[in-house]
């Protein structure tokens, strides 16, 4: 598959940019000044300046709804994309015919993943497409951008592009694609990432216990929903840099893409994040930057696109659905002295960042308690659907869930309270960790206690 | 009727990791009138990271809050930031910000001995004055000094400074070694109410304790909490992305996807609980992803308590729950029958 950009295409980007209007130089200028001076309590004048209840600067426009956004930001002459979105779970593409909707009114450009230098992106594995040129791997993947006149052309002309697909099989269930005989969605194993825990005997641990729990928990995939959806504008600045503004929470990461991508040195390339409305993980990796750059360049003009809620929610990542099996060894008198955990994340259809995730998944799933015996095995599984990666707790919200749900079910069984069973066995200062990390500023027993006390845990009878 | 019950559950959460670089870098210049600009590349993603970072260059400075701007997430203007990721931003981006105000610190006391006649070394900021630590009436403004550094010394006042926290790797085999820099720890107690005719849940009061080592800004850890715990809430009982058998997404929008509303908050009421770090800047550590993490499981034990069913499969839906009481009582039913 050619990944150059053909002469053709320089040639009919070349024309177009001599009949784009002039792009003036972005000055992001407010409609109108503020009208009130900033707020300054007298809190954030006071030192030392640490433990202050100090007022955040962003605060007032927060709250009067005058903060700028991405999509308050406007340049002239911006264009505006959409992107078509695959119609099977898995496929082979065959053709895109775009003689259609490169005529249909407003469009000034058109994309496809043959356009895009170097198209693959991704955290661990460089496997996911900017726009998918040969395959489809889920729903979510783009394979047609299109840049129009206004937001409503666009999305009007994605209409227009007729893409031959060959349906492949699909797999949706974790389980099941870790199986010899499911569909492969990249390599000839769908498990593409594992990582193992191990301290002491667990098997000799579970000889030494006087009860054993054993039970499966499952959890769901999340959404991210942050107010402000992803959003990106490219424009070329007057001295032909490329200038971003994005909703991406790590631009230095984010330039190194982009530079990767575009296959353009990373000075002559400015990633600018402007306030972002919520990020909770789901906005650490490029998205369509690198197909606004692009077309950009094409037309010579500044390029927006804002996700609609629908594209969030199927295109951008989510939050790893997992498979718990939680094994724990008991003594009578309710000391944990081994817990095996076998932990599935279903990975969705790219890799993003589950290796993080099934690392911090599988040094957490033990919970903050002291287990002489411990094994942990986590892996991570590409299926069909939506691309799982960074969220909030990044697998610690899973295992805790199943954790915390076991210790209830060990003190219930053992009639000890729920409180006592984990002042019992949680972490004290110098605790060695599941890994044989010496634990430090330990804190756990006293939020048990603190929490216990705001509660009034121990007054109420059980 | 409506059944009350509460739940317990605990955490630990890791901040700063190590098995990977994790670099922060930051620059600080103090200005001639004695204020301070701070450049980060991190991001303000809404959790008000940038105040707390200002606060951390104040108090290395001696200087207030509002006497530091800080500018972000610009990659021609600002040095390079892992992100703002893995609730590292105060612990990792706090310390670049600490060491860089240091630096700059450096330039004010050598300038300022020169004007009081103390050592360098004996010399601390506080409140706005540069003074003499065994000698507090030895002392000179901090503006005076900034202003004497740029324009008499012909030495302006700034640092530049990266953390990236001290890295161990982890075993391939055993995983055993240190990933990260420091761990949180935090307990929800969870009160809810149950129907057992329809399994609904209304999720009454949360109390949450939370360590996230010295506190930078009580306000804003206590809005991350909150913000976790409605996070948490959405995904004990409410929401899931649900695919049909051709892999689409069947609710991609929020009129299927519930998530909660400020109708659906109970009463939080939030425990910051006080540790020291070493490593972190001012003993703080972090607190932006661990507090959705007890929520969950404390709303499920509390579901327990109150109608006897556990749910191990998120999210306890209404649905999910009242299945589970028809199920318990047609096992109680069986056993209490003839056999």
């Amino acid at each position: 598959m050619s990944r150059k950009i053909t002469d053709e295409k320089k040639a009919e980007g070349q024309k177009l940019l001599a009949a784009a209007p002039v792009t003036h130089p972005p000055a992001v200028v407010p409609d109108s000044l503020p009208s009130v001076p900033a707020l300054t309590p007298e809190v954030n004048k006071q030192t030392p300046a640490v433990g202050q209840r100090v007022a955040r600067p962003d605060i007032r426009t927060h709250v009067t709804g005058t903060t700028r956004y991405i999509d308050d930001l406007s340049f002239p002459g911006m264009l505006h994309c959409k992107i078509l979105r695959s119609a099977h779970a898995h496929a082979r593409i065959i053709s895109i015919d775009l003689s259609e909707a490169g005529n249909m009114p407003g469009v000034v450009a058109t994309l496809t993943g043959d356009e895009v230098p170097v198209n693959s992106f991704g955290s661990t594995y460089k496997d996911q497409p900017v726009l998918a040129a040969d395959r489809v791997r889920y729903r979510g993947d783009g394979v047609v951008a299109i840049a129009a006149e206004t937001e409503q052309q666009a999305l009007e002309a994605l209409a227009g592009v007729k893409v031959e697909y060959e349906p492949l099989p699909a797999v949706f269930d974790p389980l099941e694609a870790m199986g010899p005989e499911s569909p492969k969605i990249h390599r000839n194993n769908n498990v593409y990432t594992s990582k193992v825990i191990a301290r002491g005997d667990v098997d000799r641990g579970f000889e030494e216990s006087d009860h054993i729990f054993e039970r499966r928990y499952t959890t769901q995939m999340i959404e991210h929903v942050p107010l402000e959806p992803f959003a990106a504008i490219a424009l070329f600045e007057p001295d032909g840099q490329l200038h971003l503004y994005s909703t991406n929470g790590r631009i230095t990461l984010g330039r190194a893409d982009l530079a990767r991508t575009l296959n353009v040195p990373m000075n002559r390339i400015r990633l600018t994040a402007t306030i972002i409305g919520g990020n909770f993980g789901g906005k650490n990796e490029i998205r369509t930057e690198p197909i606004l750059a692009l077309l950009a360049k094409k037309t010579g003009r500044p390029v927006k696109a804002v996700y609609t809620r629908e594209e969030e929610f199927i295109a951008s990542t989510t939050r790893h659905p997992l498979v718990m099996d939680y094994k724990t060894g008991v003594a009578k008198d309710g000391r944990l002295l081994a817990r095996a955990v076998h932990l599935v994340l279903d990975g969705g259809a790219y890799a993003s960042w589950s290796e993080t995730t099934v690392g911090k998944a599988a040094i957490l799933a033990a919970g903050p308690y002291r287990i002489p015996n411990v094994r942990v095995e986590g892996h991570a599984v590409y299926t069909n659907k939506t691309v799982t990666g960074a969220m909030r707790g990044f697998g610690a919200p899973q295992v805790a869930f199943a954790y915390e749900s076991q210790m209830d079910e060990i003190a219930s069984s053992l009639g000890m309270d729920p409180l006592e069973i984990r002042m019992l066995n949680g972490f004290d200062e110098g605790s060695a960790s599941h890994t044989g990390q010496t634990l430090q500023a330990v804190a756990l027993k006293e939020t048990l206690l603190m929490a216990a006390k705001r509660s009034g845990w121990q007054e109420v009878g059980r | 009727m409506k059944r009350a019950g509460r739940g317990i559950a605990c955490m630990w959460y890791p901040i700063g990791f190590t098995v990977a670089a994790n670099p922060s870098s930051a620059v600080v210049k103090v200005n001639e009138d004695g204020t301070a600009t701070v450049l980060t590349g991190t991001v303000e993603v809404g959790q008000g990271s940038l105040t707390v970072l200002g606060q951390i260059a104040a108090q290395e400075l001696g200087v207030s809050a509002d006497d530091v701007h800080v500018v972000s997430a610009d990659t021609d203007v600002t040095p390079m930031d892992t992100g703002a990721i893995a609730s590292r931003t105060t612990f990792v981006t706090g310390n670049a910000v600490r060491l860089a105000a240091a630096e700059a610190k450096a330039t004010l006391f050598e300038v300022a001995s020169e004007m009081l006649g103390v050592e360098p070394e004996e010399l601390e900021a506080v409140d706005h004055r540069i003074r003499a630590k065994t000698f507090p009436e030895k002392q000179v403004a901090l503006a005076e000094v900034a202003a004497r550094a740029q324009i008499v010394r012909g030495r302006p006042p700034l640092g530049s400074a990266s953390f990236n926290p001290p890295t161990v790797p982890m075993d391939p085999e055993t995983g055993q070694g240190k990933p990260f820099a420091t761990y949180v720890y935090a307990t929800q107690v969870a009160e809810v109410e149950v129907d057992d005719e329809t399994g609904e849940v209304e999720v009454l009061r949360i109390c949450a304790a939370h360590d996230s080592g010295t506190t930078i800004n009580p306000a804003l850890v206590e809005g991350q909490v909150e913000g976790g715990i409605a996070m948490g809430i959405g995904m004990a009982l409410e929401e899931e992305i649900l695919f049909d058998a051709d892999g689409r997404q069947v609710n991609p929008n929020l009129t299927n996807y519930l998530i909660p509303t400020s109708l659906d908050m109970p009463k939080i009421e939030v425990d910051l609980v006080q540790s020291y770090d070493p490593v972190g800047p001012f003993g703080a550590k972090g607190v932006g992803e661990p507090t959705l993490v007890p929520t969950m499981p404390a709303i499920i034990n509390a579901i327990h308590d109150a109608v006897g069913v556990r749910i191990t499969d998120l999210p306890a839906t209404a649905e999910k729950i009242l299945m589970a009481i028809k199920e318990k009582e047609r096992a109680e039913v069986r056993q209490l029958g003839p056999a």
